[in-house]
């Protein structure tokens, strides 16, 4: 599904370079759940934010379903994250001002997705994450477990071939956090690709397999469930 | 999309409600007042419009090819032309020869309906019985057809028909002029509208000139420059044609003049191509757009400060595949969204102002937008140009926030591409307010100027009182009774007054090249003129009782002198009807007319000291006592002149009636109310800048003043960078501000002082420090750690 290939990021300020990864391999396949652990400042929101397109590296190559992207553009960036990719943030990153649906909404915004269509495809996700009833609540009006199940919803709407998640469970208590690693296992199962970041042995215990990451390398790999490709 | 954008921005609008009203405050009052300055302008030019035949009608003006500083057009020509030459040609479908009533120049004509209650009204004219035609005429009582064709008769507006007859109906009645011509009314019609050019109060039939005036053979004279001709050309009729055709009309009688045909459309803000007040209007225009600019950067700028609170919105649409160009346009419809709605506020603003502005332009002529559906069209485009425009800058910077550093909400990418640009617009916004404020000085300034600075003569303690009577005593022994009252301090008799301008004639005068004629205006005056209006000598003397021979000899002023390159002017001549008349001395120059206009050569020449003339008393009365003098004057008056009409005025009337002054005092109000708007928007806008900056430093100000910064380098800290940029729009305005006092029209200028651009700028320095201190004094006083916990 992913790989890449000597992918090496640098930050650059006036005074000071860090580097956030260093050539760096990595595969994910399709249907595959990975965690990816670490400790602060290891890399691994940047190759997070790296293979959701939100950033890019300074070196290497990004194979994204066999093409390769690095070199990709802007507007090439937006058409591939567009329906592919969903992002589920610690923070949620939900928008204050949008409601529940609203939120969820945005994805299919983006694709222009019209009138009944749309409004079909929000409720049904809805529902299915058992956030239906509070579909006009603003954000603030939720709890952190509930706006993660939104924020999950709006991730996976699209139907995204991968789904990124950046600590997902970071600002919830456990019975939240346990919800919503369901989810995501249940999401997997249903064949969506995940690659999760986490600082939970816990939650990362749930993956097929778990990288960590230490200033910028891959240290070690660990096999939690043996993974068959369903096809 | 649309509707998402829509409701998310309504939300935030309403989230944050003080930057909110701030924002929109600035854009409607904008707004407002760009439409209130177009429809000013629009008004302006187009002037006239009611008459059904707008643009076919034409005046016959004359250009005079002659020297410089004499006035170069005449929008009258002789009677003889018009009926002679006129006439034959085919591409008039209707002419009609216009002449004034006694002197238009002067105060008027005394109507009145029992020779008790008597109406001093300008502005009547004797004219053909196709004027009515050529005009739109709206009667409503008798009609066009019979209204000028009965000798003695009189056509009156309303309004006069209303004073004389205190509203009762006039069609039928008589009444007198000057208590001598007995007058029958044939017609009454509706006031002409305030945006005439030519708005007459009252009509008599060009029928009855000889007879109300002497004068037979006016239609044969080539030499009387004093009769105005409208003309309706035929339908598809080459105005240029007609004027090849009588461009060389006069040139049997005098060669250097031409005739032309000037359109009504041009007569109001452009009657001669040029020396025109079209100046004016392109600074209002200027003016108008400034302001606009001035409220769209005011938007821009915050709209740009408040993006870094929309960044989280940004990342998240960014990753959720929202492209650029989908973010880009909801950032553009969104500044279209509210400056379409600031558009319709400020119409509505606009029309709630219009009677409070039309009281300032002292017209009754704007009125509501709405009915206006060309003015609805531009505004309704430049709203359109101006939302795009404002919504563009912000859509590129803030649609290119990286998104990883979006989702962080930090603005290091706002800060490093929109510093610099954000400099400039708070420049440029300095710069204009800077700039309007200084303008507004300056037009202030020269208006005073205009209306009460050194004219060259005393025009402080003057009455003045133009009589017409068929009387033809002396007026010495008048004088001498005024000048035994403690009240009155001098008296003269002349043809003409400052403010009155008499006609001339083309002169030869000695030393002059062969072929060389200037036009000399010319006027009568008596002995004491010089001394009545306080002029001065500056070589040779003034007319003296003690030299009879006096009456052959001449004044001039300092212009004539320079013009006829004299070194020494006393005792040369000047050749008048083949007589050569002497020159005995030099009047200093004062401004005779108008401070539009420039000097031009004057000849003064003994009056003879007969009331018959119809001349201009002038009375100086000891200063604080206008009162006593006043009835002092009317009791000597009236007893010398028991049989006619007249009214003693201050000459300050006359003065502030002067037309171009008039326009100048619309102007002055106008520039002043802008400068205030002006100043309003930028405070306004400021405010809501530095509300933001305040904001975004309630962090740094928490940690300052944890480690003991005091308020003073609080203060410092936060208002250098504003007041570096308020000096560098110092650059910019001062130097555009002095250009418009160059581009002033007007002959004369008020000297300009550097302290109306010092004071300027302290005025805008003391507000965005004001501004500055208000929001910094506010965040200082928050405790640190109600801040610091913030983040």
């Amino acid at each position: 599904m992913i790989r890449t290939n000597q992918l090496t990021k640098v930050f650059r300020t006036e005074l000071i370079e860090t580097t956030a990864l260093r050539q760096v391999n990595f595969e994910v396949k399709k249907g595959e759940f990975v965690a990816i652990m670490g400790p602060s400042g290891c890399g691994k929101s940047t190759l997070l934010n790296i293979l959701g397109l939100l950033d890019d590296a300074n070196s290497g190559l990004y194979f994204f379903d066999g093409t390769e992207v690095s070199a990709f553009n802007e507007n090439q960036r937006t058409q591939l994250r567009k329906g592919n990719i969903g992002f589920v943030f610690q923070s949620f990153n939900l928008i204050d001002e949008l409601s529940v649906y609203e939120n969820v909404e945005l994805p299919l915004v983006a694709l222009r997705i019209q009138g009944n269509a749309r409004r079909k495809t929000v409720d049904e996700m809805l529902d299915r994450m058992h956030i239906g009833h509070r579909k006009d609540h603003f954000p603030r009006q939720l709890s952190g477990g509930q706006q993660q199940r939104v924020a999950i919803a709006r991730a996976v709407i699209t139907n995204p071939k991968l789904i990124l998640a950046d600590e997902p469970t970071g600002n919830l208590d456990s019975t939240n956090g346990e919800q919503v690693m369901q989810l995501l296992e249940q999401l997997n199962t249903e064949g969506t690709t995940i690659v999760m970041v986490t600082h939970s042995l816990h939650h990362a215990d749930r993956a097929h397999r778990v990288v960590n990451l230490f200033d910028g390398h891959i240290v070690t790999e660990r096999v939690e469930k043996i993974f068959s490709p369903l096809n | 999309m649309i509707r998402q954008s829509l409701l998310f921005f309504v939300r935030n609008l309403l989230k944050d409600k003080l930057f909110s009203v701030i924002n929109l405050t600035n854009l409607v009052t904008g707004f407002a007042t760009f439409i209130l300055i177009s429809q000013f302008i629009d008004m302006e030019l187009n002037w006239d419009i009611h008459n059904t035949h707008y643009d076919r009608i034409y005046r016959v003006q004359l250009f005079q090819d002659q020297q410089e500083n004499i006035v170069q057009h005449s929008s009258s020509i002789t009677a003889a032309f018009s009926r002679h030459d006129l006439v034959n040609l085919p591409e008039i479908e209707k002419i009609a020869l216009v002449h004034d009533v006694g002197d238009n120049n002067k105060d008027g004509v005394f109507l009145s309906a029992d020779k008790k209650n008597q109406f001093l009204i300008r502005y009547g004219y004797y004219a053909d019985q196709s004027v009515l035609e050529i005009f739109s005429f709206h009667f409503l009582e008798g009609g066009p057809d019979k209204a000028l064709t009965v000798p003695n008769s009189i056509v009156l507006s309303k309004d006069i028909a209303d004073r004389l007859f205190r509203g009762e109906k006039a069609l039928g009645r008589q009444l007198y002029a000057e208590n001598k011509a007995l007058l029958t009314v044939t017609g009454v019609y509706s006031d002409l509208p305030e945006n005439s050019e030519w708005r007459p109060r009252y009509l008599i039939p060009m029928k009855s000139f000889t007879a109300l005036t002497g004068w037979k053979d006016y239609e044969d004279n080539y030499w009387a420059y004093s009769f105005h001709t409208y003309v309706l050309l035929k339908e598809n009729a080459d105005p240029a044609g007609v004027d090849a055709k009588i461009h060389d009309a006069l040139k049997d009688y005098r060669k250097e003049h031409y005739p032309y045909l000037r359109p009504l459309s041009k007569l109001h803000v452009n009657p001669y191509f040029e020396n025109s007040m079209l100046n004016g209007y392109t600074l209002l225009s200027f003016i108008a757009t400034l302001i606009l600019v001035l409220s769209a950067i005011n938007y821009i700028n915050l709209q740009v400060a408040n993006a870094t609170t929309r960044m989280r919105e940004i990342g998240i649409k960014k990753s959720v595949g929202f492209s650029k160009r989908q973010l880009w346009s909801q950032f553009v419809f969104e500044s279209l969204f509210i400056t379409v709605l600031a558009a319709l506020a400020g119409m509505i603003l606009s029309h709630l102002a219009i009677p409070a502005f039309n009281k300032l332009i002292e017209k009754d002529v704007i009125t509501s937008v709405f009915t206006q559906p060309r003015l609805l069209v531009i505004i309704g485009s430049i709203t359109l140009v101006t939302g795009f425009l404002s919504g563009l800058y912000p859509a590129v910077v803030i649609a290119s926030f990286n998104p990883v550093v979006a989702l962080k909400q930090k603005a290091t990418s706002e800060e490093k591409n929109g510093i610099t640009l954000k400099k400039v617009l708070v420049t440029t916004q300095f710069s204009i307010s800077l700039f309007l404020l200084i303008v507004s000085f300056i037009v202030y300034r020269q208006t005073w100027y205009m209306a009460k600075g050194d004219l060259g003569f005393n025009s402080g303690n003057l009455l003045y009182a133009n009589i017409i009577t068929s009387k033809s005593g002396s007026f010495d022994p008048i004088r001498q009774r005024l000048l035994e009252h403690p009240e009155i301090q001098d008296a003269s008799f002349s043809d003409y007054i400052p403010f009155i301008l008499p006609g001339g004639n083309e002169l030869i005068w000695e030393d002059a090249l062969p072929g060389e004629k200037v036009f000399v205006r010319i006027n009568l005056v008596s002995y004491d003129f010089v001394s009545a209006f306080n002029l001065k000598i500056i070589t040779g003397r003034n007319f003296s009782r003690e030299y009879p021979s006096d009456v052959e000899k001449c004044l001039v002023n300092e212009t004539a002198v320079r013009i006829f390159r004299w070194k020494d002017p006393v005792g040369k001549h000047i050749q008048v009807n083949d007589k050569q008349v002497e020159v005995i001395g030099v009047i200093k120059d004062y401004i005779p007319f108008s401070v539009h206009n420039p000097i031009e050569p004057f000849m003064y020449r003994l009056i003879k000291d007969s009331a018959s003339l119809n001349g201009v008393y002038a009375i100086r009365y000891l200063p604080g006592k206008e009162k006593e003098a006043s009835a002092i004057v009317k009791e000597e008056f009236v007893q010398a002149f028991p049989d006619d009409v007249f009214e003693f005025k201050h000459i300050g009337f006359l003065i502030q009636n002067e037309n171009a002054l008039k326009v100048w005092i619309v102007f002055k109000k106008m520039c002043v109310f802008f400068a205030v708007i002006s100043i309003l928007i930028s405070s306004v806008g400021l405010f809501g800048l530095i509300l933001f900056f305040a904001r975004r430093k309630m962090k740094e100000i928490g940690i300052r003043k944890v480690l003991g910064f005091s308020m003073r380098s609080l203060y410092f800290t936060m208002s250098s960078g504003f007041i570096k940029l308020l000096l560098l729009s110092v650059i910019f305005a001062w130097p555009l501000a002095y250009g418009i006092y160059k581009y002033l029209p007007g002959a004369h200028k008020y000297p300009i002082q550097i302290w109306e651009f010092l004071l300027g700028s302290a005025i805008v320095l003391m507000l965005a420090l004001a501004t500055i201190s208000f929001q910094i004094v506010k965040a200082a006083k928050t405790k640190p750690v109600d801040v610091l916990k913030d983040e």
